[in-house]
């Protein structure tokens, strides 16, 4: 009996590199200590340290001498398919990221995951382009399990990774309109979540402004 | 869970004709009553009294039956081999690691906090619709206590062989008995309790092969997250409804259920032995079509709460049947083509003979009476059951498997 893993794939593949094929060195600390990770919660006096506080669960160690972070090169993982499956088919996924988002606020963590429209960082992936239906989205971390979680649940999505020095480069998109058609028939006892609901989950403005 | 198909009656006769006709005399007792669930239908009765809880008034007995939540136990040294690293070269590690970290980070730590709208809330609820609830909520806590009882020893008997998966099962039976938890305080507010201790000891265990524990569980963590988040987006939208606040705790509770289904599908997916050939097509139907049934034929004898919260029971079901079979078809190597009209017109066949089958029981013929007319009647919901089975089905699994994968455009 052949192994699946064998047929398995490219997207997969690219989530699980060696350790030691990662950027690693990139990192001040580069040891990551693999899943033990223990998202604390910073006490709120410590609010304004806020953004020196580990972004990604694994990295706090590493984080926390890095005051500004967002101009270190970084590795970022993401998933990508087309802007129908990721905002409008599959209704789990907003109630993920606002349970995300929920809790980043509780324990005030700095936010470590985006979705982008249209991302630019997707021209250096012509392999993934051509499979994909356009336009598309990606969700975009900093914390490499977590993608892969996502992977998991999302399972109809690719998987890459790369490197960039700066959010704003990493997470810069191409201006798109979204337009979904209505669902022809609605048979849930609910309505559907209003479009535009990702609106919360977009880069930060200024990064926008590379576009 | 099979035999919950040949038998579906059973349940009803439990509830109906001992549990609600005791529990109202709970209503006006000071302290929370504890009630008991009775071996199985066909076993003695528990022993009247339990040392060591002596305050116990009246008790009431609920019979279980063949539809009530199962609890469910399995060959753990054959799961410690599944499971056990040095033997199993390809076991995903990534993907358990990624899961312990998000099963770590505890995202409703804080979540299952009740407030004093509880009790006023069960105070105002009389009638008919104070025992369907009360029946939903010890249904409710008796499903989440049986996945806690399984995931906690499964967590204790994996730690050497494989911690991470071990730790992960843990994690989970820490969820499953907050969920429990939360619903026997609910209880509590219709001054009932559930005795788990009790439960633990005295229920019968269903034994179910490693394989068969994952498309179970799989299936009832997902299908749990389609009911609760089903019901959660409905009252949102009717808040007239409303009638009781656990409701509102079901968005962030059934993220937990989702969650816990995602790890059966890693765990499936590191066991591709499971998933691959024609026999797990089979299995998988099979699977998903014994929780289908029982749970159309489950609510549609407990129509009454749905329309209590103002749903339509069957279009209910069917939205939740449609979904769970969408996202199971994400790992499982085939599922049954529940949108096709004729599996729909299949269900609301069974649930019509269904009720020919509870209105024999509920008839005052002689017991041998009952069962020779229950003959013909069982045989044709087996035949329905059948026919609905050998449809054709879907194929599906995840794209991590499928050998046209690098043709496919996402």
């Amino acid at each position: 009996m052949a192994a699946p893993a064998t047929l398995s794939l490219r997207p997969c593949a690219t989530l699980a590199p060696s350790r030691s094929a990662l950027p690693a060195a990139r990192f001040a600390s580069s040891s990551r200590p693999a899943p033990s990770l223990s998202i604390s919660c910073p006490p709120r006096r410590f609010k304004s340290l806020r953004r020196a506080l580990a972004v990604g669960s694994d990295q706090q160690a590493s984080a926390a001498s890095s005051v500004k972070q967002e101009e270190k090169p970084r590795t970022y993982y993401f998933l990508v398919a087309n802007a129908k499956f990721m905002l409008d088919d599959e209704e789990h996924f907003q109630e993920q990221l606002q349970e995300k988002l929920r809790l980043y606020e509780e324990r005030s963590m700095e936010q470590d995951f985006w979705l982008v429209i249209e991302p630019k960082f997707l021209d250096k992936f012509p392999n993934v382009t051509k499979r994909l239906k356009r336009p598309a989205v990606a969700l975009v971390s900093t914390d490499r399990n977590w993608i892969r979680f996502m992977k998991l649940r999302l399972d109809r999505v690719l998987a890459e990774q790369f490197d960039a020095e700066t959010l704003e480069e990493a997470l810069a998109s191409n201006p798109a309109e979204l337009n979904f058609d209505k669902p022809d028939k609605w048979t849930a006892p609910y309505p559907k979540y209003e479009s535009g609901w990702w609106e919360a989950f977009l880069p930060p403005k200024s990064s926008n402004g590379m576009a | 869970m099979e035999l919950s198909l040949l038998n579906p009656t059973m349940h009803h006769h439990g509830i109906a004709s001992k549990s609600t006709s005791h529990l109202p005399a709970h209503r006006a007792s000071s302290g929370p009553a504890r009630f008991r669930v009775r071996a199985s239908a066909a076993a003695p009765p528990a022993p009247a009294a339990k040392p060591g809880s002596p305050k116990k008034r009246g008790k009431t007995e609920v019979s279980e039956s063949l539809l009530t939540p199962r609890f469910y136990t399995t060959d753990f040294d054959e799961m410690e081999q599944l499971f056990n690293a040095e033997i199993n070269k390809q076991l995903n590690q990534d993907e358990f690691d990624a899961l312990l970290q998000e099963f770590k980070t505890d995202y409703n730590q804080t979540h299952f906090i009740r407030n004093p709208e509880f009790k006023e809330a069960a105070d105002k609820m009389q009638g008919p619709l104070r025992q369907i609830f009360v029946e939903f909520l010890e249904r409710s806590c008796t499903a989440e206590f049986s996945g806690f009882l399984l995931y906690k020893e499964l967590g204790r008997r994996l730690k050497k062989t494989n911690p991470v998966v071990a730790e992960i099962f843990s994690l989970m039976s820490r969820d499953e008995a907050r969920h429990a938890g939360f619903l026997n305080k609910g209880l509590s507010d219709f001054n009932l309790a559930l005795d788990l201790g009790f439960l633990t000891k005295a229920r019968k265990y269903t034994f179910f092969k490693p394989k068969f524990i994952f498309y179970a569980t799989y299936l009832s963590e997902k299908i749990g997250y389609w009911r609760y988040i089903t019901i959660f987006r409905h009252l949102k939208a009717n808040p007239e409804y409303q009638v009781y606040p656990i409701f509102k705790y079901f968005e962030n509770w059934c993220q937990d259920e989702n969650r816990h289904g995602d790890f059966f599908s890693a765990l499936m997916k590191a066991q591709p032995q499971f998933l691959n050939d024609w026999k797990a097509k089979l299995w998988s139907r099979f699977f998903c079509l014994s929780v289908y049934v029982t749970m159309y034929l489950n609510d549609c004898q407990r129509s009454a709460f749905y329309e209590g919260i103002g749903l339509n029971t069957k279009e209910f079901d069917m939205h939740v049947i449609i979904e769970t079979n969408r996202t199971t078809a994400r790992i499982f190597p085939a599922v049954p083509d529940v949108e096709n009209p004729e599996f729909k017109r299949k269900l609301d066949r069974m649930v019509e003979i269904n009720l020919k089958i509870i209105a024999i029981g509920e008839s005052n013929d002689l017991p041998l009476v009952k069962n020779l007319k229950r003959v013909p009647l069982i045989a044709q919901l087996v035949s329905e059951i059948i026919a609905a089975y050998l449809m054709p089905p879907i194929e599906s699994g995840s794209v991590d498997f499928a050998d046209f994968e690098p043709k496919l455009v996402y």
